[in-house]
């Protein structure tokens, strides 16, 4: 719809000729389908052989007395109390042979009473959908045989007329029963069955309109649409009332159905085609809202002069000006959508046209009324229409929907390779950093062990110190490689191994290591321990644990593990060591008195515990050195010392 | 090939030492047969295999590096040949990515190389007597293996659906680095039936069969067909 507007706006001006002739040319079509048209509706509907035709007539109207020929037109409106009549007579073989006779009545307005014989056979007057001048219902009657007599036999119609249209009583034929009756029942389908289905499928367009528009509020063409076929179902159901009953009123205000539901229709095509709503549109409604309150509060007359007067030029009017603006659509659309209305409204137009012919007697036809059938055809054309566009339309959803899916696959999958990406090169930033502190933590003991190695081994004289040194070496890389190892936090996985090495250690040194877990469940577990910490921590008690052995000659080392609560009722774990050995004088600046190498081990052992957060006690008289080691309640992020 | 002797008089254990390197050979082979073993070395796969044909040692200790192949098919066969031999891992660092592998093919205890002397002869003597040796460090990663995690963790493959939830107290407890006597204080346990729990758990570490040990990954999802 847009595209075609844009392309409109864009080529407009190169394109006016071309544009004129195809207008041209779509008119040059609708007068074609209109000739058309006219020359198919002239043809009759189907009839019996003429064989069985009366036609000719006496009609006793208003008190005088003439003969005629049918068909013929009456020329009052309203004739209900002294209807006119006509007598004729046909001939009956009296062969019982030939089996049943009947009257048959193609068409006529608005009703008839058939007497044959002074018997009445038929009165049309009973049958709703015969009762109804838009509708060409035909009536058949079979005609008692007891009331045949052989030779000339009477024939009488009284003619009903009620408006708004005189009356009419097409040619009558009688003769047998299965000669009249397929032309009948052919009729019957055209004009009885045929409206009844389109008005069904009419219906059922309505409720989905309806919805339709019920889902997209913005989309009030649909809506319209609906109404319009909604107001056009009741129509076709609508009796035409002929004695006063308590809805006779309401009735009557349905009269302007036509033309409230070619205002209907016309908003329809406003909306439709884009059109800006002119400020008075609701201007469209009022004549058939005149026509409803004639019917409402009217008498019957004032009701079929204002169906008569206004109701059926306004729905002429609405037909012309519908053509006109789909003319214009197909001008600046040239669409299959407004092309396809622009037929369908010239053959109900041209349809309206004959009608209004028959009506007011331009046209010798039989007074077949199709305006009213084209016109219910079409607005169903236009419902199916719109649906299938609908239908389209949603099937466009769904492959922008699947191709939406490929083009999210797409970039997912674009998302998942960067992420892969971005996770290797996390990793291997990650190892990097790795590297980095295992090389640090090598270079702080390993290195330094192999360093006095070498130098041991060069003095030459020294080999158990060289095999100590060695294996320090060892038990520092084991620690090291132990504490690469996911803990999960729980400190006590690590003190564990730290307590194999430390037996091992100690063992050849004859001393016993007390190991106490003071608090069952050990030291609460610290999710943000890492490796470096762990190294740190086990490190420190290495010293402390070196130190007992080495230096204060201790027998005995106890290591308790227990988790105390803070002032702030925080519980953090705590590690004591504790020796019996001699212990080492510390200087009122906390300095050992005792040898160099005590004095660095305690001076490290101070910084392991500041870089994890640790508090470090330190005790040390003649009755031996207690080391106590308290947890931070959170272990930092970053090695503060190191960097 | 070197053979040490002892002349005690009692039935001398025997063992056959592999390891390609030779001082730390000769200081095993020393630490042994000072304890009173009789002590075989082979420092190749060739020569280790080419013993085991002549006889069947009661304790096999090797390295798993040699220099034509790895102790761990030599701990395999082995395993399979001679069933009543029990076979030590000897490590460097005693780390799990050895020891397990070792485990897993049939081996029940591991030996550092830099043990003290009185301490190498008493791993042995103790395995003899059916106590595997554990460190906190193997317990750890034992156990790490039986908590159910949607991704193994690294290290070689092993299935411990075989453990029952005693043993696995039990490692809990060697990992955390209580003593025997504690975890069988805590656990209500003769002390003396601990270790014998820790080689009852090598065994059922053990993968018998190939197909067992296909049948295990693809329990394990580290293999998929």
């Amino acid at each position: 719809m847009t595209e075609a507007a844009a392309k409109s706006r864009v080529s407009g001006g190169r394109l006016w000729p071309l544009r004129a002739s195809l207008l041209v040319q779509y008119f040059l079509l609708q007068a074609l389908i209109a000739v058309i048209c006219v020359v198919v509706l002239r043809e009759p509907p189907p009839e019996p052989s003429s064989r069985f035709l009366v036609t000719e007539f006496t009609l006793k109207e208003n008190g005088a007395e003439r003969s005629v020929t049918l068909p013929h037109f009456t020329a009052s409106r309203f004739a209900m109390n002294d209807p006119p009549l006509y007598t004729g007579r046909f001939n009956w073989p009296g062969d019982e042979a030939q089996g049943a006779w009947s009257v048959l009545l193609p068409r006529f307005t608005n009703g008839v009473e058939v007497t044959v014989n002074g018997v009445v056979i038929l009165d049309s007057r009973r049958d709703p959908a015969a009762n109804r001048p838009d509708r060409n219902t035909p009536e058949i009657a079979v005609i008692p045989a007891s009331l045949l007599r052989d030779g000339p036999n009477d024939v009488a119609i009284r003619l009903f007329v009620w408006g708004p249209i005189t009356g009419f009583l097409d040619r009558l034929y009688v003769g047998p029963d299965e000669m009249l009756r397929p032309s009948y029942d052919a009729r019957t389908l055209l004009f009885v069955t045929l409206p009844v289905v389109i008005s069904a499928w009419q219906a059922i367009l309505a409720v989905i309109l309806a919805i339709m528009w019920v889902m997209r509020r913005h989309e009030p063409a649909y809506g319209i649409l609906a109404a319009a076929m909604a107001i056009g179902v009741a129509q076709a159901f609508l009796q035409t009332p002929l004695a006063q009953s308590p809805t006779s009123r309401l009735n009557a205000a349905l009269i302007a159905s036509a033309p409230i539901e070619s205002g209907f229709v016309l908003t329809f095509a406003l909306l439709f085609f884009g059109w800006k709503w002119p400020r008075y549109g609701w201007l469209i409604f009022a004549p058939g809202a005149l026509v409803a309150a004639a019917g409402l509060f009217g008498d019957a007359v004032l009701t079929r002069e204002a169906f008569l007067f206004v109701g059926a030029p306004t729905v002429g009017l609405y037909l012309v000006a519908l053509a006109l603006i789909i003319a214009h659509a197909v001008w600046t659309r040239q669409d299959a959508v407004s092309f396809m209305f622009g037929c369908a409204i010239t053959i109900v137009l041209t349809c309206w046209a004959l009608d209004l012919a028959s009506v007011l007697q331009f046209m010798p036809n039989r007074r077949i009324f199709l305006a009213r059938l084209s016109y219910s055809a079409m607005l169903v054309a236009i419902g199916a229409a719109l649906t299938w566009r609908f239908a389209r339309a949603l099937n466009q959803v769904d492959s922008f929907a699947s191709s939406m899916v490929t083009l999210v696959r797409e970039a997912e999958d674009k998302l998942k390779a960067s992420f892969v990406r971005e996770e290797e090169r996390a990793r291997a930033a990650a190892l990097a950093l790795e590297r980095t502190r295992l090389m640090r933590d090598l270079h702080d003991g390993l290195g330094g062990q192999l360093v006095s190695i070498v130098a041991l081994s060069e003095r030459g004289n020294a080999s158990a110190g060289i095999g100590e040194a060695a294996r320090a070496a060892l038990k520092d890389l084991r620690l090291v490689i132990d504490s690469m190892d996911d803990i999960g936090g729980d400190l006590m996985l690590a003190l564990g191994s730290w307590r194999e090495r430390a037996m091992a250690q100690l063992r050849p040194h004859d001393i016993a290591l007390d190991w106490r877990v003071v608090t069952p469940r050990g030291m609460p577990v610290h999710p943000e321990l890492r490796p470096w910490h762990v190294i740190q921590i086990v490190r420190l008690l290495d010293e402390a644990v070196t130190d007992a052995a080495k230096h204060a000659e201790a027998r005995r080392i106890a290591v308790s593990i227990e988790t105390l609560t803070d002032a702030a009722g925080v519980a953090r774990g705590c590690i004591t060591v504790e020796d019996d050995g001699k212990g080492f004088g510390l200087a009122p600046n906390g300095e050992a008195a005792a040898g160099q190498t005590a004095a660095r081990g305690l001076r490290n052992m101070r910084s392991r515990a500041a870089r994890c957060g640790a508090e470090l006690e330190l005790i040390s008289g003649a009755g031996g050195t207690r080391v106590r080691l308290t947890l931070p309640r959170r272990f930092p992020d970053r090695d503060a010392a190191a960097g | 090939m070197t053979s040490g002797s002892d002349q005690r008089p009692s039935p001398a254990i025997t063992i056959l030492l592999v390891e390609d390197d030779a001082p730390t050979s000769w200081r095993l082979q020393d630490a042994l047969a000072t304890a009173g073993f009789q002590v075989t070395s082979a420092a190749t796969l060739a020569e280790a295999r080419a013993c085991l044909a002549q006889s069947a040692p009661q304790v096999l200790l090797t390295d798993l590096q040699l220099p034509d192949g790895h102790g761990v098919d030599l701990i395999r066969e082995t395993r399979q040949r001679l069933p009543d031999t029990e076979i030590m891992v000897i490590s460097i660092l005693g780390d799990e990515e050895s020891v397990i592998s070792a485990i897993t093919v049939g081996a029940t205890g591991y030996l550092l190389k830099d043990a003290f002397p009185t301490d190498i002869a008493a791993t042995v003597h103790e395995l003899v007597a059916g106590h595997s040796p554990i460190s906190a460090s193997i317990a750890r990663f034992i156990v790490r293996r039986t908590q159910s995690q949607p991704e193994p963790p690294p290290g070689p493959p092993l299935n411990t659906a075989k453990l029952t939830p005693r043993e696995i107290d039990i490692l809990w407890g060697i990992a955390k680095g209580f003593s025997y006597a504690e975890i069988a204080g805590h656990l209500g346990l003769s002390r003396q039936t601990v270790p014998g729990h820790i080689k009852n758990i090598y065994r059922k570490l053990e993968v018998h069969t190939r197909g067992e040990a296909v049948f295990e990954a693809l329990q394990q999802g580290l293999i998929r067909l």
